[in-house]
């Protein structure tokens, strides 16, 4: 029945199953529902839920196009802050941000700004999104390294603003970290493919398989900026006992496996080692591979979990078991094959401060785990370096906050390579500074040409 | 203002008496358009014209109440009709006048139309060539307000009555050159009669309708009236989404027996709505009441919610839809009798509420029915009983689910 999944969860076994429904139908709210749900907002008069945008959506202002039928003026209005808006929709942490602000939870529930921004959203999937009134074609070409989010929003804007835009991505696939990242049943691949071709209807030249790091070189070779948004590949391992066992995975590599179809077997029982998004994205996918049992081993007390808490709480309602404050020891292996896991309970020394480091052992606590697969989901860092730009001791590169700009004039950077790791909305919004930031930059050459030709033409 | 890319070049502005607007958006004469500074922003937010709240000469003493105002909620809809006892606007009308040409001085290609309200022939006169004067492009005269004026000979008591609506109509239009809209009640049987009288006077068109009379409740603790003035109260002017059935029926009237230009009012909450004042046969829209709740912005919905569906219909103008919608508006006698439909439900859809069933036991002709344990899963989907239904209606209207019940058209 259509209207099942509105009408609470009592007959779905998960969330999962709900995505699952919901791609296979297509379906977010009705026009009607849709109105409903934004006839419930307030209109507030310098509406808080602004603020909690870091794409910048006017949130007020699309919710009461859809509150008065104006859908497709709502997804229009929200293309034009974030380019990528249907997959923005879809992985934003919105509980956290806009919908926490929002002023209708004072009065009983926040308005469902995320189910809004998916139905305007998906209001021009399977047809043509306009493309945005484009600037004048400009001669400046930029070259754009990686296209995952910070790419790809810096790649659409830069190409909103008439400039010549390259994409170089290492991959052999667009998308970053939404494709090889969030598991297909977190952010469904069509709505992917959808924005991708968005981006290239705007004329971006895409180059896949090509890993450039010489910036420098770039520079020299026709382009006139670049913006590195290459995210993080290197995934941290503990070092473990064991570490070198067969069944030992990282998170990204096993996540990225299976994004390309793969089906690695973990066997019936799975442990995971971390407390992240990532770290939960590989506890429900182990399920979906087919692990019997999935236990999740985090150095930070349930209140501590870094990941999204929506996404916590279905984990927990999938039936993920939780071993929060400890910290792993050794993986047990039988015939060079991992076959257990141990670890022991912690707390704080200097408590708020979440770091291996800052850990202490409680004896007494160890505790042993039947294993037949083990991931490792601990983090991400800086695969690397690039010559002539300042990066810090974690190999995260240095820039001006309103700029992008990095130390090296001309050449920019968005995304997790900046931040060393958030939330893919937030690689959307730097990705759009970035292309602000070269704008201004190349302005300001152009104009400073012309003035010196002027000058030396008299 | 609205920055719309369409692939079909979508023209929004119109001619109305003569006048060009920027869109068909006019911001009603209200508590709105009080003070040039605030039609100023409603320009800057997107209105095409504006109505000057009425005005009155010097002498005429505007003496207000409070509270004025008192709205009535309806299940979650806390606003779906307001009613006032407010009165013409107590400001200098000098003051008042002077904006008028500020505001033709900043916003030339925006249309203020100045409403205005008077007793004698001289005062009607000298008013209005005072408004031309001023600058205005258009005059309305209110001959409709509901409540206070009447009490003294004006607004509606003049609205009511075809002779005294003519006489002073013919005063106003003899005075000045520029075009002028008079104001018309609901208040009354048969609007047209009126109207017609209005077009021979040599008026360029209908404003039409103020608000409706009403009385908005009681206070069930006190017994008082509201909204409740020390425990007193008056019958007011009702306007609000609620009273837009009302409105359509009047400006379809007039426009399709007296053919004279309208200018709709009454209820407008979206660009939809708007779009049926056009197909009634509205040149141009007013709206009052959702900008007193929603604010100015909300004109950029109306704006931009239109062109996208011009755009659909492969339309570049809303004056394309003007009167468009009254071919099919006939005499009861003239609907056809063959024309038979009967009730239809969607099986998937159905959630099995049975509001349709109680709808129809209680309120109609017995013609649904639980299916009941034998149906299985399908116990609690209603089942229509074809020779009961006389296809009235009413289920689709009480059903929860968009979509879900229909009116089909008879096979047999």
């Amino acid at each position: 029945m259509a209207w099942g999944w509105m009408q609470g969860a009592d007959d779905m076994t998960g969330y999962a199953q709900k995505v699952e429904e919901l791609s296979e139908s297509g379906r977010t709210y009705s026009p009607h529902e849709a109105v409903l749900e934004a006839s419930r907002c307030l209109m507030c008069d310098e509406a808080p839920c602004l603020d909690g945008c870091p794409a910048g959506v006017d949130v007020r202002r699309f919710v009461r196009k859809i509150r008065f039928g104006n859908f497709r003026g709502a997804a229009r209005l929200i293309r034009e802050a974030n380019l990528l808006v249907g997959i923005c929709g879809r992985v934003c942490p919105q509980e956290i941000l806009c919908m926490e602000n929002c002023t209708r939870g004072n009065l009983d529930t926040p308005i469902d700004i995320a189910g809004l921004q998916r139905f305007a959203g998906d209001i021009e999937l399977g047809t043509l999104a306009p493309l945005p009134v484009r600037a004048e074609g400009r001669g400046e070409k930029v070259a754009v390294l990686g296209a995952g989010p910070a790419g790809l929003a810096a790649a659409a804007e830069l190409r909103k603003l008439g400039f010549g835009v390259e994409i170089f991505e290492r991959a052999d696939s667009m998308g970053g970290v939404l494709t090889q990242g969030i598991p297909p049943f977190r952010l469904d691949r069509r709505f992917v493919e959808s924005e991708l071709d968005y981006i290239g209807r705007l004329g971006a030249d895409v180059h896949l398989g090509r890993d450039e790091k010489d910036v420098a070189a770039l520079l020299k070779s026709g382009f006139d900026a670049v913006v590195i948004g290459v995210g993080l590949y290197r995934p941290y391992t503990i070092g473990l006992p064991g570490e070198d066992l067969e069944g030992v995975f990282v998170a990204a590599d096993l996540l990225a496996a299976v994004a390309r179809g793969e089906q690695p077997d973990l066997g019936k029982r799975v442990v995971v080692i971390g407390g992240g998004n990532v770290a939960i994205d590989a506890a429900m996918t182990a399920q979906h591979l087919g692990a019997e049992r999935v236990d999740l081993c985090s150095l930070e007390s349930y209140d501590e979990l870094p990941a999204f808490r929506s996404e916590v709480e279905i984990a927990q309602s999938e039936g993920i078991e939780f071993h929060t404050q400890t910290k792993p020891v050794k993986i047990v292996g039988t015939d060079g094959k991992v076959s257990g896991y141990e670890g022991v309970g912690i707390r704080w020394k200097t408590p708020g401060l979440l770091v291996p480091s800052n850990a202490e052992e409680i004896p007494g606590t160890e505790f042993r785990l039947a294993a037949t697969a083990v991931i490792e989901a601990i983090g991400q860092g800086v695969l690397d370096c690039y010559e002539g730009v300042d990066a810090d001791e974690r190999g995260l590169i240095r820039v001006d906050q309103e700029t992008m700009v990095t130390s090296m004039p001309g050449v920019f950077a968005a995304g997790d390579v900046v931040s060393g790791g958030a939330t893919a909305v937030q690689a959307f919004a730097e990705g759009k500074r970035a292309a602000t930031g070269v704008a201004a930059y190349l302005n300001e050459a152009a104009t400073g040409d012309a003035a010196s030709t002027e000058g030396g033409g008299r | 203002m609205v920055r719309v890319d369409l692939k079909k070049k979508v023209d929004l502005s119109v001619k109305f008496c003569g006048v060009r607007f920027p869109n068909p958006f006019v911001l009603a004469a209200a508590p709105p358009t009080d003070k040039g500074e605030m039609i100023a922003r409603g320009f800057e937010a997107g209105w095409g014209g504006a109505v000057v709240k009425t005005l009155g000469l010097e002498h005429v003493e505007v003496n207000l109440v409070s509270p004025m105002m008192a709205g009535l909620s309806y299940e979650d809809k806390n606003l779906i009709g307001l009613e006032n006892i407010d009165l013409i606007s107590d400001r200098d009308i000098n003051e008042a006048l002077a904006e008028v040409g500020d505001l033709k001085r900043d916003y030339p290609d925006n249309v203020v139309i100045v409403s205005m309200m008077a007793a004698t022939e001289a005062e009607w006169q000298e008013i209005a060539r005072r408004v031309q004067d001023a600058g205005a492009d258009m005059i309305e005269c209110s001959f409709s307000c509901p409540h206070g004026m009447p009490e003294r000979g004006m607004g509606s008591a003049v609205g009511q009555d075809a002779d005294l609506t003519f006489e002073r109509a013919k005063w106003v239009v003899d005075a000045v050159d520029i075009p002028v809209l008079i104001k018309l009640t609901p208040n009354v049987a048969d609007m047209r009669p009126i109207a017609a009288r209005v077009k021979e006077a040599g008026a360029a068109g209908i404003t039409c309708i103020n608000t409706v009379k009403g009385l908005i409740g009681f206070d069930l603790d006190t017994f008082a009236p509201l909204p409740s003035v020390n425990e007193q109260s008056t019958a007011g002017g009702y306007s609000g989404p609620a009273i837009k059935p009302i409105a359509l029926r009047f400006v379809a009237d007039v426009a399709k027996d007296v053919q004279i230009p309208v200018a709709g009012v009454g209820g407008v909450v979206t660009w939809k709505d708007a779009v049926e004042f056009l197909l009634a046969g509205a040149g141009i829209v007013q709206v009052c009441t959702t900008v007193m709740r929603y604010g100015y912005d909300i004109v950029e919905e109306l704006n931009e919610g239109l062109a996208l569906y011009l755009e659909d219909k492969g339309l570049t103008s809303p004056m394309e839809l003007v009167g468009k919608g009254l071919v099919g508006l006939v005499s009861h006698e003239a609907l056809s009798r063959e024309y038979k439909v009967v009730s239809a439900i969607d099986e998937d859809l159905c959630i099995g509420c049975g509001a349709c069933v109680i709808a129809c036991r209680d309120g109609g002709h017995q013609a649904l029915e639980f299916r009941g344990e034998d149906a299985g899963e399908l116990a609690r989907v209603p089942e229509v009983d074809d020779e009961k239904c006389i296809g009235c209606g009413f289920c689709v209207s009480v059903c929860p689910v968009n979509g879900c019940m229909s009116m089909a058209p008879r096979e047999d």
